[in-house]
C-alpha cells in the first residue's frame, strides 16, 4: 500500500543533470562566466565575466566599502553576502584595495555600490547558468 | 586613474559607468539573438540615464 503511494524515484538521469547544473551554478559563482562557459555559451559567459569583472575593480578602486564577515549590524551583514556574491573577485577586491575603504567622498559611496551590485549581479548570473543547465531556460 | 590611489570619477561619469555595465549584463542575461541584445541594451541604458538624471533633478528643489 505505501508503496503504490510513493512518489516515483528521480531517474538516475535526471539525478545527473540535476547535480551537473548544480556544480555550474556553483561554477558561475566562484568565477564569474565560469557557469556559461561550461555551456559553451561563450558570448554570455565573457559578457559576465567582463562587467562583474569591471564592477569589482571600479568598486574598489573608487575606495567603496567591501564588508567583511565580522559586521556591527544587520546592514553590513547583507552587505557581506552582497559583496561575497562575487566569488573570488571578493578575495581580488580584497587585494586591490589596500589602502582600505574611504566613503567620506561620493565616489567611496558609489563605490560600496558597485561591488555589492557586482554581487548580486553575479548571484543572478549563476543562477542563470544553473536554470539553463537544468534545461528551462536558454 | 591609479587603483593605488582611487579612481577619481564624477556623479555622472560613476552613473553612466554603472548603467552601461549592468545593461549590458541585462541584454546579455535576457536575450538571445545579438540585435535583440543591441536594442535591450541601448533601450535600458537610455532608461537608466532617463530616470537617474529625472530623480537628480526632482531632487534639486530639496538640496539646500
Amino acid at each position: 500500500m505505501a508503496d503504490e503511494t510513493a512518489a516515483p524515484a528521480a531517474p538516475p538521469q535526471e539525478s545527473r543533470r540535476e547535480t551537473t547544473a548544480f556544480v555550474i551554478g556553483v561554477a558561475g559563482w566562484l568565477v564569474p562566466g565560469l557557469g556559461h562557459a561550461l555551456l559553451k555559451m561563450w558570448g554570455r559567459a565573457a559578457a559576465f565575466f567582463l562587467t562583474v569583472g569591471m564592477l569589482v575593480i571600479l568598486g574598489a578602486g573608487m575606495r567603496g566599502n567591501l564588508f567583511r564577515s565580522s559586521g556591527n549590524d544587520a546592514f553590513d551583514s547583507l552587505g557581506y553576502l552582497a559583496d561575497l556574491g562575487t566569488g573570488t573577485f571578493y578575495l581580488v577586491a580584497r587585494s586591490l584595495e589596500t589602502n582600505g575603504a574611504d566613503v567620506s567622498h561620493a565616489g567611496g559611496d558609489y563605490g560600496t555600490r558597485f561591488l555589492a551590485t557586482a554581487g548580486v549581479l553575479n548571484l543572478l548570473v549563476a543562477l542563470h547558468a544553473y536554470e539553463a543547465a537544468r534545461g528551462r531556460k536558454a | 586613474m591609479n587603483v593605488e590611489m582611487g579612481f577619481k570619477l564624477s556623479h555622472f561619469q560613476s552613473m553612466l559607468l554603472f548603467a552601461v555595465l549592468i545593461s549590458i549584463a541585462f541584454g546579455f542575461l535576457s536575450r538571445r539573438r545579438p540585435m535583440d541584445r543591441v536594442k535591450y541594451i541601448v533601450w535600458s541604458l537610455f532608461l537608466f540615464l532617463l530616470i537617474g538624471v529625472g530623480i537628480g533633478w526632482a531632487m534639486y528643489p530639496f538640496s539646500r
